[in-house]
């Protein structure tokens, strides 16, 4: 079903207030009840709360030899310098080992080393969907760990990141993901940052609007800056209605 | 007025006393000397931290060095929250020095985020002043300033550049005449022994019939329980840079003058000591 929470009010500008995104949150919900696809709510302290899912991601391939370089480096969003920080733990874990199976292993490369030992092997993930006030958007935090209970580092999730998307944030600093802390569990989660996200939702709105269709703010939202970073938002989402919902009007302001 | 702009360097140059002893944990090559130091309220620990790292370096193995963290009566200390804040929220009514824990080794990374460069610092600073801005300005003063002026900012943070700083910073402290200030204020209240880490929401310095809202305001509608009742004890401190400022203080000029350089202004709510 789709949703007209988001009717006039929000035609002109790319996000929303509170009740909208507790709104449009509901229906997902709803949807991913239905199509299985395991979201659920978290409540914290009241009304509060925001939307919860983990999912079991294949741990990446090895990267080729020259993409190899590329990729641990994004600690920083706005150091363009290559350089591996210092204290960063050592990503092998591993010695390299001449009889190893892999054929693939490069000592002087960690992060190959690394991947080798543990193809065929799963991370992990744990996205929630928080809204920030500030920005009056939604707001993507994950984190991720290895199944022996290991956090993952930025290097690693970056890894897990598709090269063509690798390209588009690192090229912007504020679209990129950092590190931060959970504004409501207060332990460290991966972030996408937020202040770009009304840039990309205005024109989808305005879009939506001159259509005459109706859109679910937080799930259009996430079908963009989902897949960046491996959650997958099924097409079935975008079924217009489901059995038994009761069609809508535009919500008048 | 002159006198607010002393209150602007008064909140600058606020110093805590810090006495930092290696965790006795810790595999040393020979017995490892407390270290003393005056840390800025304002700012955040590995920016002003170096000279532990190295004191204490010098009497251990590299081997036996990992990323250093901060911990105080057992609680690991959040490198991203002002020193200050820290302080106010942990330790406000102990006797100086204040003492911190320095440890090398099993980094806590359930309970802190990483820090392996101060571009991971200046990254959330900046990710601070740009959220202030836009609860303040829809984000217009910050995005109308060039990269430079940024970088500005936070070298003047870095340095301890006050004028640097505020040359810049004043631009983010401006609003429209006709508004009465700004359109939302950047603020936090913490609460020690809370479950909640701290409340942030949307909060007007002018209500809608025009009347300046004030501290006590804020608290009322974020934190009425730090509010103490006609005929009750008094069960909070509200402590802002470590001290208490009247509730009847208006919000906006608290915002302007009481902000910390990423513009927040970060409100502690302790208990009251019983003694």
């Amino acid at each position: 079903m789709a949703t007209a929470t988001n009717g006039f009010k929000q035609k002109s500008c790319g996000v929303l207030d509170e009740e909208e995104f507790y709104k449009c949150c509901r229906l997902l919900l709803q949807q991913s009840e239905q199509l299985r696809d395991g979201w659920s709510w978290e409540a914290v302290q009241g009304s509060e709360g925001y939307l919860k899912k983990t999912a079991l991601r294949p741990v990446p391939a090895p990267q080729r030899e020259e993409e190899s370089g590329s990729h641990p480096q994004m600690h920083s969003t706005c150091n363009p310098s290559p350089q591996p920080p210092q204290e960063e733990q050592p990503v092998c874990v591993a010695s390299s080992d001449p009889s190893s199976s892999s054929d693939e292993l490069e000592d002087e490369d960690d992060n190959s080393c690394w991947v080798a030992e543990n193809i065929g092997l799963m991370f992990q993930f744990e996205y929630h969907i928080l809204y920030s006030c500030s920005y009056a958007v939604p707001v993507l935090y994950f984190r991720a760990f290895t199944l022996e209970g290991r956090s993952l580092t930025l290097g690693e999730v970056w890894s897990c990141v598709h090269p063509n998307f690798r390209i588009c944030l690192q090229s912007c600093p504020l679209n990129a993901i950092s590190q931060q802390e959970h504004p409501l569990l207060g332990q460290p989660f991966f972030v996408f940052h937020p202040c770009r996200t009304e840039d990309f939702m205005k024109p989808m709105l305005q879009a939506a609007q001159d259509q005459h269709r109706t859109v679910n703010y937080v799930l259009s939202w996430l079908s963009v800056v989902g897949p960046v970073v491996g959650l997958d938002v099924s097409l079935n989402y975008s079924l217009e209605r489901l059995p038994g919902a009761p069609p809508c009007s535009p919500r008048q302001h | 007025m002159a006198d607010d702009k002393d209150v602007l360097r008064d909140v600058w140059f606020g110093r805590i006393p810090t006495c930092f002893t290696l965790n006795p944990d810790e595999i040393t090559e020979r017995e490892a000397e407390p270290y003393y130091l005056l840390l800025p309220r304002v700012s955040y620990l590995p920016l002003v931290t170096d000279k532990v790292k190295k004191h204490f370096h010098k009497v251990m193995k590299a081997e036996d060095v990992e990323e250093m963290w901060f911990e105080y009566e057992g609680t690991p200390l959040k490198w991203h929250y002002p020193i200050g804040v820290l302080f106010d929220l942990h330790a406000s009514n102990t006797v100086l020095p204040w003492s911190i824990t320095v440890h090398f080794k099993s980094f806590p990374d359930r309970d802190l985020l990483h820090c392996p460069s101060n571009s991971i610092i200046e990254a959330h600073f900046m990710s601070s002043i740009k959220e202030a801005d836009a609860l303040k300005h829809k984000s217009q003063v910050v995005n109308d300033m060039q990269k430079k002026d940024h970088k500005q900012l936070w070298m003047g943070l870095q340095n301890d550049k006050f004028d640097q700083f505020w040359a810049m910073n004043r631009k983010l402290m401006e609003y429209p005449t006709e508004e009465g200030g700004f359109r939302y204020i950047p603020f936090r209240i913490y609460q020690a022994l809370s479950e909640r880490l701290f409340i942030q929401k949307l909060f007007r310095p002018v209500s809608p019939e025009g009347n300046t809202h004030t501290l006590g305001d804020l608290l009322k509608e974020m934190y009425p329980d730090a509010l103490t009742n006609d005929g009750e004890q008094k069960r909070y401190q509200v402590l802002i840079h470590g001290i208490e400022p009247l509730l009847e203080t208006p919000l906006q000029w608290l915002s302007e003058h009481l902000s910390h350089p990423d513009n927040f202004l970060h409100i502690c709510a302790i208990p009251v000591p019983t003694d």
